[in-house]
């Protein structure tokens, strides 16, 4: 009997894997409107975006639908290409699909939407997709847009926790660590166990026990290297080049607003009425 | 400046096992002193304390006469530089120019020092083409390199080196012992390559079971082969090869 984790060419996976998130931060770089935003502006605006978003009603698939406003004017705005955003997020999209799928089955009620009869649960499970679909795309649009050591200066202004946001920023420097672990313990499992095509499930547990501890070991130098080089969770360094411009007040209240009325005025029958 | 000054060290990672045992010595700017002794040694050990990364020891170790303590550990951090002797743990940001900038960006510099600086360290170690590569793609000496870059680009006062010949070829080995031999600064290296020691350091410690067995001239020392063989090490390879 075979797992079903493949050793096939991991570096290439490794390597693939290493290359987008390098091509994130390129994102995160470039000198455009949408990066030079203040990082808590961001994190407050896709914050609100969410919290509006998912209080909709789930048969509200209008208003669900007005909310794509805010990712398609950024993605336009902020120069960002859309097929990329859904080529790296391809893994998250059919999760999030899933969620509601059985609502058709449950929920049989006959509702109109856009003239046409169909079962409430059908409505109920477009909503949630949408919600989905729109959630990923808010929280892609934050990070394309924003550093990692931002976004956690971000969270510390928010007063959270400062060994929360330390962890963050530790995941995001250790993905590396660990996907070079694995490869390193893949590979010296390849070379003893030649004509196997996957790990035997009979070693996952120490396999996973050893990347665990080797992790943690590479994972605690890494932490001093960093110390030693300045890094403090008070991000002090980061305050000089990040600073308030009225600009970003203009940014957060003027999308505060419009997530509001999208909340709270149905935009679509709005803007159908008046072709009607 | 860059000096050290130690008195009367012990540090133990568990009670009752003492890694170093009273160790008293004292390095003055600008000087290179070559670290060696057997495997557990205490080098490695050592160098950390020296960086604040093992604490709880006793007795006093200063650097610029400010002893090194939690709530002066940023300052000593700023003007010490350590080269860890795996590279990978050493390199974390996704690009080799990245980690050369982490350092002075972290200190606060303007962003144009930041890039002077990240420059000045990566033509030093001769890496610049190598700025913009993904550290995952570079071969072990490259890493060295960078490691090294990551450091000077902080323009510390003293450099810590822990084995940092270890894994290179000739030609990379060469090369990190030309560019430390360039750097003006407080050097202590670590090392089982008493080759390259004798290169660099015109004085050599040497090591054993935590305490410091000789100090002096790197020709006295690592000429001795009785002292060296009684320690788990053996004469430098140019020498044995002279003496056959």
């Amino acid at each position: 009997m075979r797992g079903t984790m493949k050793n096939k060419s991991p570096m290439s996976k490794i390597s693939s894997a290493i290359t987008e998130i390098q091509r994130i931060e390129d994102l995160q770089k470039r000198d455009q409107w949408l990066n030079r935003i203040h990082p808590l502006v961001k994190l407050a605006c896709t914050c609100f975006y969410i919290v509006c978003l998912v209080s909709f009603h789930p048969y509200d698939i209008q208003g669900v639908l007005s909310m794509g406003l805010y990712p398609l004017i950024l993605f336009m705005a902020g120069d960002l290409s859309i097929t990329d955003c859904l080529r790296r997020v391809r893994i998250v999209l059919p999760l999030v699909c899933l969620i509601g799928l059985f609502n058709p089955i449950f929920d049989r009620t006959p509702m109109l939407l856009f003239g046409f009869v169909v079962r409430a649960g059908f409505v109920s499970m477009l909503t949630l997709i949408l919600k989905g679909v729109f959630a990923v795309l808010s929280s892609y649009i934050l990070i394309a847009s924003t550093s990692i050591e931002n976004l956690c200066y971000a969270m510390s202004l928010l007063h959270l926790p400062g060994i929360l946001i330390t962890e963050i920023l530790l995941i995001y420097r250790y993905v590396g660590l660990l996907l070079s672990e694995t490869e390193r313990i893949t590979q010296a499992y390849s070379l003893r166990a030649p004509g196997q095509k996957g790990v035997h499930f009979k070693v996952w547990g120490s396999l996973a026990g050893q990347l665990l501890l080797r992790s943690m070991d590479r994972a605690n130098d890494v932490f001093d290297s960093m110390s030693l080089r300045g890094y403090s969770s008070d991000f002090r360094y980061i305050k000089q080049y990040v600073r308030w411009r009225p600009s970003d007040i203009i940014y957060l209240a003027l999308w505060c607003a419009v997530f509001l009325f999208l909340r709270n005025f149905p935009l679509l029958l709005l803007v159908g009425s008046l072709f009607i | 400046m860059g000096q050290i000054e130690i008195r009367n060290l012990t540090f133990a990672y568990k009670k009752g096992a003492d890694i170093l045992k009273d160790i008293s010595l004292s390095v003055a700017p600008n000087e290179s002193v070559g670290l060696v002794g057997a495997n557990g040694a205490g080098k490695s050990t050592l160098l950390k304390v020296l960086v604040g990364l093992n604490m709880g020891f006793s007795g006093s170790v200063m650097i610029d006469s400010v002893p090194v303590e939690k709530k002066t550990l940023a300052g000593i951090r700023q003007k010490t530089g350590y080269v860890f002797q795996d590279s990978d743990s050493q390199l974390f940001m996704t690009t080799v120019g990245e980690d050369v900038a982490f350092g002075p960006r972290n200190y606060g510099l303007s962003e144009s020092e930041v890039r002077a600086r990240t420059d000045a360290a990566l033509a030093e170690t001769g890496i610049t083409h190598l700025k913009d590569r993904t550290i995952m793609k570079l071969s072990g000496g490259e890493k060295k390199l960078a490691s090294i870059a990551t450091i000077l680009s902080m323009e510390p006062e003293i450099l810590l080196l822990d084995e940092p010949s270890i894994t290179l070829d000739p030609r990379n080995r060469r090369n990190i012992i030309n560019i430390l031999n360039r750097i003006q600064a407080t050097k202590i290296i670590a090392s089982h390559d008493l080759d390259m020691i004798m290169d660099i350091c015109s004085r050599t410690i040497l090591m054993a079971g935590g305490k410091i067995i000789a100090d002096g001239p790197t020709d006295q020392i690592l000429r001795d082969r009785e002292l060296l063989e009684g320690n788990s090490l053996e004469l430098p390879l140019r020498l044995q090869s002279g003496s056959r």
